[in-house]
């Protein structure tokens, strides 16, 4: 008999709980090595491509199927800009409790993905632990087992309930956070995320007073608008040793846009040099990755690779390609999806260069100066 | 052959610029203009420009060679896109060409040597005369090298002194060009300095108000966003000619699509996607063709494919950057994907429909193994700008005038329409298209060949650099 969606989240769990929540020296399990994952991809892909109409369309059209399918590196991964007009999703209409949309202007179609309470869990499920691993390692000013407060800049769960991230982050201050973390973002009437600025400041103020560790979470353009707020007012602060900051995505042309680095100095300038971890994410995964160093890392569940786009073909590692990701996690909706960014494999590392797809072609677009 | 030495640009990145030594420059260009070219006349200055575009286009020539041979490396194209963009440049580069190009646009080839008077002038007993500013500065572009090439002729013929700041990685060709006038008459090369140096750079606003302080008149081609930051930056007395980013595009006429003028009308697209890889504010972006018959537009991507796919082996459009290459396939999987799915759709009538919202029906053509060209069939006629590269849409409309409806949100970006249309229907559609915002309409296969005394996005690219002396007698 075919596994189902259920039995194979079970396996994906096994992969899972091998990570572990904090400690990079356990040995996984006999049956969760590369073997398994294999076997695993491709079985996922036998069942998407049954229950996805969509991908099944796609897989048609590319000649791939899972008769002639024979390694996970020949699974048809889908562009991610598609799920903006096509539905990927095994779950029934009547049974989808959940959808995130990609983040973007609402004038623009969002990419759409479906999620049921099942498929939910099993995001959760793989979120707990690489975020446990990145942020809630132990450290000076951080013990084991802290459960730390959480400032996070977004607007709260009830205000964008589209939002992968912010579901990402409600479920981290639940089950990994202090009861006394907070939301302090707007959404003003067109949609856009809005620093608070007053609560942010407060809960920061009162961090600093209480001396105990802080996670600061955020996307990169709230933090913009933090640090130009503090700037104005000429503010500063040392946030309490062991503090964390993670940053995460891109700015839309919604701030004015700081290169990485200069975000990170910066932010070590005004809040007292925590550390700061750098978050990449989408709407269509279920998996994250964090960077330490520059380098992104997803989980073991996920297998990312580069693709030269002239060709389609793998591109040696360190140099530039198309990031590709297999999400082991994605059960109910398309595990290998390609992305619109540019990125170096080091190992099972990768360094985002930018967006291929974002940089809207316009006349004379060449153009230097 | 090697350039030697002969303006600052040619020194590369060692040259320790300063503010000084491009004061100096200024001085010295405007020192020769005065000393020299101002003292010639407009004929002896179009023949030596007309020589040395004559030059260019012998094969043996050696800073046409150089272009090939260095070009490519540059730039990306390939060495037989290069020859046919730089052949088809220096063709429209005449005495003939730049004389009607004084004519139309200061109504008499002799205003810049003498005062005269044309009939309307006479009647209120008036001459009058021509000047060009004694320092013309040009901040241009890298995108293709006609325009910057272009401006530097058209400081020529004004009798000006130039500098011409190109950005880093696109000094070749001004240089090469800038080389060869110097060649025809070393003097005309004592006019011009080429300076290089990127936006970016530390030192790049020190230096542009340097020259804008200095120059009579500035010329700038570039993004909107480049336009806006530099114009607040032009002192008051100084004119500043901006050229900012255009689109183009090409319309068919049902007339156009019979089996007989197919063939032709075929290869011209072909002329005009291949062109400099349609990286031009003059390349199109999309065909929107008039259907009467359904399936005639699909007739012509295929045929245009076809076409493509020939080009690809006499002329292939050369490697392009990961990001450039990796959008193409990322705007072709979209496209796949909405063809296979709309096909699907109809053959197996499934119950539940995979869109959000209904598409529109797609057909797809692509060089296998490559990015190299692509051509899309979208029923979907709103415009959308092409990721270029030859990447190209036909759009199928039933009447032409939809076609200002569907590009209305880039109207005011668009340059040129190249048409294909009966002779007794274009006069109206060229009025309709005129009063809605088009600045150029030409025919198809000649979009990135303008005359030489094209106006520029509208205005007289001449005419728009000097002043008048009016001698009321």
């Amino acid at each position: 008999m075919n596994p189902s969606h259920s039995s194979l989240a079970d396996q994906v769990r096994g992969l899972i709980r091998s990570v572990g929540f904090s400690d990079p020296a356990a040995t996984p399990p006999a049956d969760t090595g590369p073997d398994a994952w294999d076997r695993l991809a491709l079985d996922l892909f036998r069942i998407q491509y049954a229950s996805v109409p969509a991908y099944r369309v796609f897989c048609d059209a590319r000649r791939r199927t899972p008769d002639t399918v024979a390694a996970w590196q020949e699974i048809p991964a889908i562009p991610t800009q598609t799920f903006q007009e096509l539905e990927f999703s095994a779950i029934d209409p009547g049974q989808r409790t959940r959808v995130f949309h990609s983040s973007g202007t609402t004038a623009q179609r969002p990419s759409r993905h479906f999620h049921h309470w099942e498929s939910l869990a099993l995001y959760e499920d793989s979120l707990r632990p690489w975020f446990a691993r990145h942020l809630l390692a132990p450290g000076p000013g951080f013990p084991q087992g802290l459960r730390p407060r959480c400032l996070a800049l977004t607007p709260p769960p009830e205000s964008v309930p589209h939002s992968s991230l912010v579901h990402m982050l409600e479920v981290v201050i639940r089950d990994l956070g202090d009861p006394g973390s907070t939301f302090t973002g707007r959404v003003d009437a067109d949609g856009t995320w809005e620093l608070g600025w007053e609560p942010t400041w407060a809960a920061l103020e009162s961090a600093r007073a209480a001396g105990a560790p802080i996670l600061v979470l955020g996307t990169a353009f709230l933090f913009v608008h933090l640090l130009d707020a503090m700037e104005l007012r000429g503010l500063s602060l040392r946030l309490p040793e062991g503090s964390r900051v993670m940053e995460t995505g891109g700015y839309k042309g919604r701030s004015r846009s700081l290169p990485r680095g200069e975000l990170h100095a910066a932010i070590a300038r005004r809040l007292g040099s925590p550390r700061i971890v750098s978050e990449y994410g989408m709407s269509e995964l279920s998996s994250q990755a964090y960077d330490s160093e520059g380098r992104f890392r997803f989980p073991p569940w996920v297998r990312i690779r580069t693709i030269q786009p002239e060709t389609g073909r793998d591109v040696p590692e360190g140099e530039p390609g198309i990031l590709r990701i297999h999400d082991l996690a994605n059960v109910w909706s398309v595990a290998a999806l390609e992305t619109g960014d540019l990125g170096r494999l080091h190992g099972n590392a990768f360094e985002l260069l930018g967006r291929a797809a974002e940089a809207e072609p316009r006349g004379c677009s060449r153009m230097t100066h | 052959m090697n350039l030697h030495q002969l303006f600052l640009a040619d020194l590369g990145p060692e040259l320790q610029l300063t503010a000084e030594t491009l004061r100096q420059a200024s001085f010295a260009v405007r020192r020769n203009r005065n000393e020299w070219l101002l003292r010639q006349r407009t004929r002896a200055i179009i023949e030596m420009i007309a020589h040395t575009a004559e030059q260019w286009l012998e094969p043996a020539n050696g800073f046409r060679a150089l272009a090939l041979r260095e070009g490519p490396k540059e730039t990306g194209w390939s060495a037989a896109t290069l020859a046919r963009g730089l052949d088809g440049f220096f063709r429209s580069i005449t005495v003939e060409s730049l004389e009607a190009l004084v004519a139309q646009d200061l109504g008499d080839t002799r205003r810049l040597d003498d005062f005269g008077a044309g009939p309307a002038e006479h009647r209120t007993g008036r001459t009058s005369l021509a000047v060009g500013p004694e320092l013309l500065v040009h901040l241009t572009a890298g995108n293709l090298p006609n325009p910057a090439l272009f401006s530097m002729i058209l400081g020529l013929i004004t009798r000006s002194a130039q500098i011409v700041k190109c950005p880093r990685d696109a000094s070749l060709f001004p240089r090469l060009f800038a080389h060869s006038l110097a060649a025809t008459e070393s003097k005309l090369g004592a006019c011009l300095e080429l300076v290089c140096w990127s936006h970016g750079e530390r030192q790049a606003r020190e230096w542009e108000d340097l020259l804008f302080a200095e120059a009579g008149c500035v010329t700038a081609t570039g993004g909107d966003a480049m336009l806006e930051e530099v114009r607040p930056r032009i002192p008051g007395r100084t004119r500043f000619v901006g050229y900012g980013h255009r689109l183009s595009f090409g319309l068919i006429a049902k007339e156009s699509l019979s089996p007989y003028s197919r063939k032709r009308l075929v290869r011209a697209m072909a002329d005009d996607i291949t062109a400099w890889n349609q990286l031009g504010c003059l390349s199109p972006h999309a065909f929107y063709v008039e259907e009467d018959v359904p399936g005639s537009a699909e007739t012509l991507g295929e045929e245009l494919a076809a076409e493509l796919e020939r080009r690809e082996a006499s002329e292939p459009r050369g490697i392009i950057g990961v990001a450039e290459s990796a959008l193409i396939q990322s705007r072709r999987s979209t496209f796949e994907l909405r063809a296979a799915a709309v096909a699907s759709m109809t053959e197996r009538n499934l119950n539940r429909s995979l869109f959000f919202e209904p598409p529109a029906a797609v057909k797809l053509w692509a060089s296998p193994e490559s990015t190299a060209w692509t051509v899309v069939l979208n029923q979907d006629a709103r415009f959308q700008p092409s990721c270029l590269h030859r990447f190209i849409e036909l759009k199928p409309i039933r009447q032409w005038d939809e076609v200002l409806r569907f590009a209305e949100p880039f109207r005011h970006q668009v340059s040129t329409v190249a048409v294909a249309a009966p002779d007794d229907r274009l006069p109206e559609m060229a009025r309709q298209m005129a009063r809605w915002g088009v600045s150029r309409i030409c025919p198809i296969g000649r979009m990135q060949e303008p005359p030489a005394a094209w106006r520029h996005d509208g205005r007289p690219a001449l005419g728009d650099l000097v002043t008048w002396t009016d001698l009321e007698t």
